[in-house]
């Protein structure tokens, strides 16, 4: 047989987008996996709140005395909070959470089917007529897609606050001139994209967590695998998805903009 | 060769496999592989590890479907029903798996009571009876609360079996039920799939390569050899087996022979079922499975030994 490039790439993909579409298809399901549901809401979102937010912390903080630095030297330290703020909402806040809790979450979500997997868990639940897409995997997509944007808020909140905090302390721009410029930082728009592009990469890393699970053969090397892919492909496509969400808001904008 | 006379033949067959074939990777798993298991009975398949003896279980649960063949169950051919269908076919069967299989996140309790929330409209209370019943059957009731990860390789597969015949179905399948169980353990678990038998009628399929617990169970034993059944017969039947690949399995290979191409096979590390499609000298040992080759040891000898015990 010829070897076909990419074949196995392509397969995979497709496997994925199909996993995430059925698991879509079991909305009907919502009421009867609660109990799993607010678990796995828990697991993603509640527990990930303070890596994040450290994160997201040190992220503004780093952000507003870089950019502090430079606007110093032009006398104009009060921008750093309009840079901040629109930076956060807009980008660093939907990506690096996103980053965290596929690092976080995503990882140890495919290792965790990839066991149920290796060691029959999934097998036994088909042949006792339990559908492994309605008892584990859609939990899971509703977890993180709900979650996602959640932790997101979250962070970009934190993330901005130690900004702010930067600025106070060490570049001298007061609360009430960070707030005043911060409000023309983002518009209502910017902070519903924001949250749209962290729902699209919530959906992005459970898919290809729960994927990269279900497909595992070959034992605890193969566990490995899963969760090395999983952190692989779904930080690949989360900045690939980023680039083009930000390309058709610039789209969206300039429309809007020639509209008006 | 395959002379069986035994009462359970008499009744009426509830698995038949005729002719199955499946390839994978390149490898003839099962080769035109035909057998029943007629009601009420305990049939135990015996073969050497790795050589598709679970797959057959998976074929019978429709985990997997056959490149060719037939395989009906109730008389039902399961090969091309829907998901739907095998769904509701699914229900007949309760499977112990190899390693019990049981959910990492529920205690024992809660994975004998998966099946009854997803599949019976029981009340509360009844359902609560039903998993206590079940779980004092394999003794369990006084670890009910613990996680999988908590208990013993045996506990885990009493456990399973538990959650296996926790909607009464009338087909049990197992995967090595003995299998890195201590004798005395495993001896438990045999008295438990008789009483399964004696008790609730059930009709049960063994993979093993055990064979003190075979011998225990099985109304009839099947010798599972590169993809087909070399023979079916009694315990008795196939200890007196004149078969030197059996003799060669039964007697943990101290007699009978599987060929001095498998041989090497096992020397080298693969284990003298297996057989690559690709390389046409071991098809060649497919073929000599078939009629024992003349170079072989004489097992009437062993057959004594064997018969005499």
């Amino acid at each position: 047989m010829k070897k076909i490039p990419f074949l196995n790439l392509f397969i995979g993909a497709g496997y994925t987008l199909v996993l995430l579409l059925e698991s879509l298809g079991m909305i009907g399901h919502l009421w009867r996996r609660r109990r799993a549901i607010l678990t796995q809401m828990h697991v993603i979102g509640t527990q990930s709140v303070p890596i994040a937010s450290f994160f997201m912390l040190l992220v503004g903080m780093v952000f507003a005395l870089q950019t502090g630095i430079e606007f110093a030297r032009f006398g104009q330290t009060n921008l750093v909070a309009l840079v901040i703020v629109s930076a956060m909402v807009r980008e660093l806040g939907p990506w690096m959470t996103a980053f965290v809790l596929i690092a976080r979450v995503g990882s140890s979500m495919a290792a965790e089917i990839g066991t149920m997997k290796v060691s029959e868990e999934i097998d036994a639940l088909e042949v006792m007529s339990v559908n492994p897409i309605s008892y584990v995997i859609f939990p899971r997509v509703i977890g993180y897609a709900v979650m996602g944007p959640m932790v997101t808020i979250i962070g970009t909140c934190v993330g901005i606050a130690g900004g702010a905090l930067v600025a106070y302390v060490q570049l001298g721009v007061t609360l009430d001139n960070f707030l005043r410029f911060a409000e023309r930082g983002a518009a209502p728009l910017d902070i519903y994209w924001g949250l749209l592009k962290s729902f699209v990469f919530s959906l992005v890393a459970v898919a290809v967590a729960c994927s990269n699970g279900m497909r595992t053969q070959g034992g605890a090397v193969g566990v490995g695998r899963a969760s090395r892919n999983t952190v692989v492909i779904a930080l690949t496509m989360t900045v690939f998805f980023n680039y083009l969400l930000t390309s058709f808001y610039r789209m969206v904008k300039t429309f809007i903009s020639g509209l008006a | 060769m395959t002379s069986v006379r035994t009462s359970s033949l008499e009744r009426r067959p509830v698995i038949e496999f005729t002719g199955v074939r499946k390839n994978l990777g390149g490898r003839q798993i099962l080769d035109s592989l035909s057998f029943d298991v007629r009601q009420g009975e305990t049939f135990v398949i015996i073969g050497y590890s790795g050589t598709g003896k679970s797959v057959t279980l998976r074929h019978l649960v429709g985990l997997m479907r056959p490149d060719e063949g037939s395989i009906r169950v109730d008389g039902e051919e399961i090969t091309t029903m829907t998901p739907h269908e095998l769904e509701i076919m699914r229900r007949k069967f309760g499977v112990l798996f190899q390693s019990g299989a049981l959910i990492a996140w529920l205690t024992i309790l809660e994975n004998v009571e998966l099946p009854l929330i997803e599949h019976s409209r029981m009340s509360k209370k009844r359902r609560a009876e039903v998993v206590q019943e079940k779980l004092e059957v394999v003794n369990l009731w006084d670890d009910r609360n613990k996680y999988p990860a908590e208990i013993s390789g045996g506990m885990r597969k009493r456990a399973g079996l538990a959650r296996a015949i926790a909607l009464d179905p009338r087909l049990v399948l197992y995967d090595e039920p003995t299998s890195g169980l201590d004798p005395v353990i495993a001896n438990e678990i045999g008295k438990l799939i008789n009483a399964l038998r004696d008790k609730l009628k059930m009709t049960q399929v063994v993979v093993t390569h055990d064979m003190e617990s075979a011998y225990d169970i099985a109304n009839r034993i099947g010798m599972f050899y590169q993809g087909k059944m070399i023979q079916i017969g009694t315990p008795d039947e196939i200890r007196a087996s004149e078969i030197p690949e059996v003799q060669h399995f039964i007697s943990g290979g101290k007699r009978g022979a599987v060929s001095k191409r498998s041989v090497t096979a096992i020397l080298t590390g693969r284990a003298p079922g297996m057989q690559s499609a690709r390389t046409p000298e071991t098809q060649d040992v497919a073929a000599a499975g078939q009629d024992p080759p003349n170079q072989t040891q004489p097992a009437a000898p062993a057959t004594q030994e064997g018969t005499a015990r």
